[in-house]
């Protein structure tokens, strides 16, 4: 049996023993390589096979609502329309072939489609949705749509989108939402390009609370993209609803007040600080931004001699005219212990050395004492009483009055104004002050710039019995940060009283805010130099420009049923404080009378 | 009618290696049939088709035994005559599949004349192999050559690459094995180099972009590159143990395409990982190996080339498949034998097995016919 039994003669065959060896070493080549991919490499192909299968995609948080203290809506949020682009579906690498289309589509510039994606493409996963354009009209959604199907990495992305009512009544209160710059997605690795930011007002200063979080979706697909599973690993937080203090009826009131004119009015509660309307005019549409402003409209903007931009009210810094008298009386009382029945006596004008300073009442005043200089606003009185003063002493108890620094109001890029000091003048002109700047200054003139904000604060001040608080906007927040003004309550009492009698008072400068029914007390103010901006007094004197129509001032209280209120307003270049600012102060409070009738 | 030692001298061993491998074949099956939806696993029904048609292939492996594998030897030329008249025939009434007219549609079921022609050349080759004394003279060789190249042209003008290709190297194969003058070798060597640029233009645009792709698969890794890509990271993702059975997510999800047919090997290696593979690939070597023994003790001339041509179409078909799969190779669509689904390459396969052991069993038997 065992001769019978071919065996495989390895030495003669040389074939069948090539064959062995031949299947031999391809099982080995074959065992090296599955070594390598499944042991060596194991774990790196096990983390592909996961990525293959996973994505974790972002779920937008709706920003908060923004609504008015008698819960009407000021901002809320429509659904957007933006295209997406997902690089990972894309034909080629860098997505030539859908951009091409999509700027023949859409009509939009190429470069500028490759620049938003090629910025994109450093924050975006190539499997996230990548925005490209935003705010996509009907008629453009319908031509996308349609077409979806050629570009599977074309996506179309539904979010919610800031609009606000209102937009220009309310503009410098809310501020707007823009998309994020290449600046804000540095400073915040939380945002994602096409997110929208807040840029001002509000929205800029509560984006923290407005904004949300967004949450984390993790869709299980398939390899044709199919969702199969979804799964949310972590809920989106809505953005906070915001209460403002703001009253709209009487805030578009006051703006159609306004209308056609640059100038700025804020109303507060004294007693609690917040503010029930603050209007600066003109206004601009807020809405725009949301959509993206063109720099031609900007730049029209900012040329316009209006300012519609500039928030007047904290940002607007003039100086303060007769307005400054109620500080200046409070200085003399309480610092300079001045026996407010002492008179001066008022010939038109008051000489300094060889310069003469005028009374605005050409004719004079006679003999006038503190009371009748406030409510007849004597020039020559308060030259005479202010002729000594320290002007450093003058500056810390304007500063403790709140002013020559912020309000703290909860609105971004608020000025501060200013209030010069002797180590200021001789830093910026190399000379000691002078005799006749003490003369401007207690008038409100030279060197001093307030906003209408400060103004209305400090007259708070007066009116709540010494106490001020920050200028609040929402409506919870009551009594911030209280401050004591440097005014005892005698002088608080005698000032308040001369604000009434310039009212009730036949000669008095505010007897046009006469009321029945409420108790109006007042002081105007004429600003004589005009546009000396904050930035100016950096400059030599040689560059002030020079503009010749006054800022009209009026700063009031008035105590309706009870209920106190502080209005003040500025009429840029509106001449006289009592005609300028006056009539509008006056509607303002026929309105607020008529409204706590109602 | 069968004898009772012919029974007695079945190989076993090779019989059971047979029907271990369409098993795994069959379970890995169904686990490439299962895909998931929202709503859990599905299945298609391929591991119930391959199931049957491994039974028809079983019953055909069993009947071919009682048949002596000599009669071959003079059916042979007629075989590989109605082969390539098939052949051409698809030419004319072929069914065109994924852009290739392959199959010829006989109403109550279609078959691939290609494979048919695969194993009538071989035999006619194994046939031709064992009339020739010592190394292939070069007329002897180009005669051969010339049967070879005939249905190899005609599979590649369907086109199919990779039958030709796969019936071109185990003729090849046989040759090599039967030994040929080394002059012919210096020639061919020779001639080698300067015909296979000539091969390029013969290649179809996406034959050419699988070459491409192989040489670097991040060329396009969405495109003909991610056959690769998806097959690397299935078989990587399986490390050692495996994901476990029905839980490869790279074959259920349909990130690995042809899962069933060309890509089977990647869904197996990733629910059973290197422990899986390791002893598939053992399996397949066992099995070769055993081919190869087979055909050593065969008796006559005619026996053992036809068992080394079989030795050699199982062995191409696993280096080609296996290779692809592991991304060693480019993408050629071949099957791995036992573990692909297909119901014509099955039941070969299975008739091509009982032809191994119709050679094996009968190797006592000197009985003229």
């Amino acid at each position: 049996m065992n001769l019978l039994k071919p065996k495989i003669n390895w030495e003669a065959d040389y074939s069948s023993k090539i064959l062995v060896l031949l299947v031999f070493f391809v099982v080995f080549v074959f065992g090296v390589r599955l070594w390598f991919l499944q042991i060596l490499k194991g774990e790196y192909f096990a983390k592909k096979s996961l990525d293959n299968r996973t994505r974790i995609v972002k779920v937008y948080a709706p920003r908060g609502l923004i609504l008015d203290r008698e819960k009407k809506l000021l901002a809320f949020n429509e659904p957007a329309y933006d295209l997406a682009i997902i690089r990972e579906d894309c034909k080629d690498k860098d997505c030539k072939e859908e951009l091409d289309s999509i700027s023949i589509l859409l009509k939009k510039d190429l470069t500028e489609l490759k620049e938003k994606f090629f910025t994109g493409k450093k924050r975006v996963k190539v499997f996230e949705p990548l925005i490209l354009s935003t705010n996509l009209s009907f008629p453009e959604l319908a031509k996308i749509e349609s077409r979806l199907y050629k570009w599977p990495a074309l996506k179309i992305v539904v979010r919610p989108r800031r609009k606000y009512n209102y937009a220009y009544a309310l503009s410098h209160v809310l501020g707007y939402v823009s998309l994020a710059s290449e600046e804000d997605l540095s400073n915040d690795l939380n945002l994602d390009p096409g997110d929208y930011i807040g840029k001002s007002g509000i929205e800029k200063s509560y984006e923290d609370i407005l904004r949300g979080k967004k949450g984390k979706k993790k869709l299980e697909i398939d390899a044709v993209g199919r969702v199969f599973k979804e799964s949310l690993i972590e809920l989106p937080q809505p953005g906070k609803d915001l209460f403002l203090s703001i009253d709209l009826e009487l805030q578009n009131y006051i703006y159609h007040l306004l209308e056609g004119k640059a100038g700025a009015v804020v109303v507060l509660e004294p007693e609690t600080g917040q503010i029930l309307a603050l209007v600066s005019s003109p206004g601009y549409d807020l809405n725009r931004f949301v959509f993206g402003v063109k720099e031609k409209e900007w730049k029209s903007w900012l040329k316009h001699p209006f300012h519609p931009l500039q928030n007047k009210v904290i940002q607007g810094t003039y100086p303060p005219g007769s307005v400054f008298k109620l500080v200046m009386a409070g200085f003399f009382l309480n610092r300079l212990s001045l026996d407010p029945l002492e008179s001066v006596f008022c010939s038109g004008d008051y000489k300094l050395g060889l310069r003469v300073f005028r009374c605005w009442r050409k004719e004079g005043h006679g003999w006038v004492n503190l009371k009748r200089a406030l409510v007849e606003s004597c020039d020559v009185y308060f030259y005479k009483q202010g002729e000594g003063l320290d002007i450093d002493e003058l500056k810390s108890f304007v500063v403790a009055s709140g002013f020559s620094r912020l309000t703290l109001i909860d609105l971004p890029y608020e000025k501060a104004g200013f209030f010069p000091s002797k180590e200021w003048k001789r830093k910026r002109f190399r000379e000691g002050w002078q005799k006749g700047e003490n003369l401007n200054i207690s008038i409100g003139q030279g060197y001093v710039l307030v906003t209408p904000l400060q103004v209305a604060k400090f007259v708070a001040g007066i009116v709540n019995n010494g106490i001020t608080y920050k200028p609040s906007l929402l409506l919870k927040e009551k009594k911030m940060f209280p401050e004591t003004l440097p005014f005892s309550q005698k002088s608080l009492e005698f000032i308040r009283r001369a604000m009434i009698e310039t009212v009730e008072n036949d000669r008095g400068t505010a007897r046009s805010l006469k009321e029945r029914g409420i108790v109006i007390g007042a002081k105007t103010g004429t600003a004589q130099v005009v546009k000396l901006k904050e930035e100016d007094l950096e400059k030599e004197v040689e560059e002030i420009p020079y503009k010749y129509r006054d800022h009209a001032w009026m700063a009031s209280f008035g105590v309706i049923n009870q209920k106190k209120y502080v209005v003040v307003c500025l009429m840029e270049h509106g001449g006289h404080g009592a005609s300028g600012s006056g009539p509008i102060v006056k509607k303002i409070y026929t309105y607020l009378k008529q409204k706590n009738d109602r | 009618m069968i004898d009772r030692r012919l029974i007695e001298n079945i190989d076993f061993k090779f019989f059971s290696l047979v029907i271990i491998l369409f098993i795994i074949g069959v379970i890995n099956l169904f686990s490439a049939s299962v895909y998931r939806l929202e709503d859990g696993l599905n299945f298609t029904p391929f591991f119930i088709k391959q199931s049957i048609w491994g039974l028809i292939g079983f019953f055909a492996l069993l009947s071919s035994l009682f048949i002596d594998y000599r009669h071959l030897k003079y059916i042979s030329i007629y075989f590989y005559g109605v082969s390539i008249g098939c052949l051409l025939a698809v030419f004319k009434f072929g069914k065109i599949v994924y852009g290739a007219r392959r199959w010829i549609d006989l109403r109550f079921f279609s078959f691939q004349p290609s494979e048919m022609a695969k194993i009538a050349t071989l035999i006619l080759v194994a046939y031709l192999l064992s009339k020739t004394e010592g190394v292939l003279s070069k007329k002897d060789f180009f005669k051969i050559s010339c049967i070879g190249l005939i249905p190899s042209f005609l599979i590649m003008k369907q086109p199919d690459l990779g039958t030709a290709l796969l019936l071109l190297l185990i003729i090849g194969g046989m040759i090599f094995y039967k030994g040929i003058q080394k002059r012919l070798v210096k020639i061919i060597v020779f001639l080698f180099p300067l015909i296979l640029p000539l091969f390029w233009f013969f290649l179809h645009d996406y034959q050419k972009e699988r070459i491409l792709n192989f040489l670097d698969p991040s060329r396009d890794p969405l495109g003909a590159g991610y056959h690769v890509i998806q097959s690397q990271i299935a078989i990587g993702s399986g490390r050692l143990w495996g994901k476990g059975f029905l839980a490869g997510s790279q074959s259920q999800l349909r990130f690995l395409p042809e899962k069933h047919t060309d890509f089977a090997f990647a869904v197996f290696a990733e629910e059973w990982g290197f422990m899986g593979t390791i002893f598939l690939l053992f399996l397949f070597c066992f099995f070769l190996y055993s081919i190869l023994q087979i055909a050593f003790q065969a008796k006559d001339a005619f026996g053992r080339y036809l068992v080394v041509g079989i030795f050699f179409y199982f062995f191409w078909q696993i280096v080609i498949n296996m290779g692809m799969v592991l991304g060693l190779m480019p993408v050629v669509g071949v099957p791995l034998p036992f573990i692909s689904y297909g119901g014509t390459s099955l039941i070969i396969n299975f008739i091509l097995v009982g032809l191994v052991i119709n050679v094996g069993m009968r190797r006592f038997i000197f009985k003229k016919i």
